[in-house]
C-alpha cells in the first residue's frame, strides 16, 4: 500500500483512514531513515479526532536491522508525561508505529504477537509500520464488543494547520531514544575475536568428546 | 444521616489517580476502598490480565504488589515487552 492520495479539503475522507499530519508524516520519514535500524513509537493524536497523527513520539528503545524494543520504565514516562500534557490514552497510547527497514510493510508475527498483547485488550488500537519506498501497512482493530479488524489506508492530510520541520529537535529525540543495538553486537564480536576464536568452545567439546571414546575404547580393551 | 454516611464515605474511601489504558482507557481519580493495595486495583481495573505484562508505578517509582495506597497516589498501568521485527 502507498501513501499517494492527498487529502486537501476541510471535511474528513468518508471511508476510515489514517491520517498523518504533513509534520507528523515528515518526522517519521526523518526517523526511519536517520539509523540503518528499525525504530517505533507512538502516534498522538486530537481528542477530536483519533485516527489524525499530529506527532510521532518515540521513547527509549534498543533496535537492530530486525528488531526493535522498547524499554518499559521509558514507555511508563511517555505515559506520566502525556497525561501531564492532559491527553487521554486514547489519545497517545493506541496508535503503535514503528518502521521496517526494507520495503515490505507487512507485520511479522513477532509485530501480530505484541499487538494483541500489549495492545488486545483496550477497546481499539491500531498498528502502523512504514517500511522504505513508501510503503506502510495500517489495521484498526476494535476488542470491544464481537471485535474487528480493518486495514486502512493511510494518507497525508494538509487539511488542517501544521507546524514546520525541526530537523534538529527530531535528531536530538532520536539520539535521546534510539540505541542500536547492532553496534553492541559487533564490539563484542570484535573483542571475541580479540580474545580468542569463538570456536575454542567447540574444541574444547570435541577434545572431550574425544576423550570419553578413548575412555570407552580403553574400558572394553580392559574388560 | 446524610452527614453519617458523609463521615462514613471519607473514612473509608479515598481518590488515586490511575493511568490505565485498557478498555476505553483512562487517567482519571478513582474511589478505592481505604488499605487497598497495589495488587487489588489492579485486580480491580484489569481482571483477569497477567501482572506480568504490566509495569505498575506508584508516584512515578517501582511498587510492590502489597503496597498500600495513599490518599492522591497515582498509579500508573503501563504495557511491557513492546516490539516489532521485521517479518
Amino acid at each position: 500500500m502507498k501513501t499517494t492520495k492527498i487529502i486537501g479539503s476541510r471535511s474528513r475522507p468518508s471511508t476510515p483512514t489514517l491520517r498523518f499530519s504533513p509534520t507528523a508524516w515528515a518526522k517519521l520519514l526523518f526517523l526511519r531513515d536517520y539509523g540503518r535500524t528499525e525504530i517505533g513509537g507512538f502516534g498522538i493524536s486530537p481528542a477530536d479526532d483519533l485516527l489524525y497523527v499530529d506527532d510521532v513520539r518515540l521513547v527509549k528503545q534498543t533496535c537492530s536491522w530486525v528488531h526493535v524494543a522498547f524499554d518499559d520504565t521509558s514507555v511508563a514516562e511517555f505515559f506520566d508525561e502525556q497525561v501531564d500534557a492532559g491527553r487521554q490514552p486514547e489519545q497517545f497510547a493506541r496508535i503503535w508505529v514503528h518502521t521496517h527497514p526494507g520495503d515490505c510493510a507487512q507485520p511479522s508475527a513477532v509485530d501480530e504477537k505484541t499487538f494483541t498483547r500489549v495492545f488486545g485488550r483496550s477497546a481499539w488500537a491500531l498498528m502502523f509500520i512504514l517500511a522504505k519506498r513508501g510503503q506502510c501497512f495500517a489495521r484498526l482493530r476494535f476488542n470491544d464488543g464481537p471485535g474487528g479488524e480493518l486495514v486502512l489506508p493511510a494518507d497525508v492530510d494538509y487539511s488542517r494547520s501544521f507546524l514546520g520541520c525541526d530537523h534538529q529537535m527530531w535528531e536530538q529525540e532520536y539520539l535521546t531514544n534510539v540505541s542500536p543495538q547492532q553496534t553492541n553486537l559487533v564490539a563484542s564480536r570484535l573483542s571475541e575475536s580479540a580474545n580468542g576464536s569463538p570456536f575454542d568452545e567447540e574444541d574444547e567439546w570435541l577434545d572431550s568428546w574425544f576423550d570419553y571414546t578413548d575412555d570407552g575404547d580403553n574400558e572394553k580393551e580392559t574388560a | 444521616m446524610r452527614l453519617n454516611r458523609y463521615f462514613f464515605h471519607e473514612r473509608f474511601f479515598m481518590r488515586v489517580l490511575t493511568i490505565n489504558n485498557n478498555g476505553g482507557g483512562f487517567a482519571d481519580y478513582v474511589e478505592i476502598a481505604d488499605g487497598t493495595t497495589v495488587a487489588q486495583l489492579f485486580e480491580q481495573q484489569i481482571s483477569g490480565a497477567k501482572p506480568s505484562n504490566y509495569l505498575i508505578r506508584v508516584n512515578r517509582q517501582p511498587c510492590s504488589e502489597d503496597q498500600v495506597l495513599q490518599p492522591g497516589d497515582r498509579i500508573s498501568i503501563t504495557p511491557t515487552k513492546i516490539e516489532g521485527a521485521l517479518g
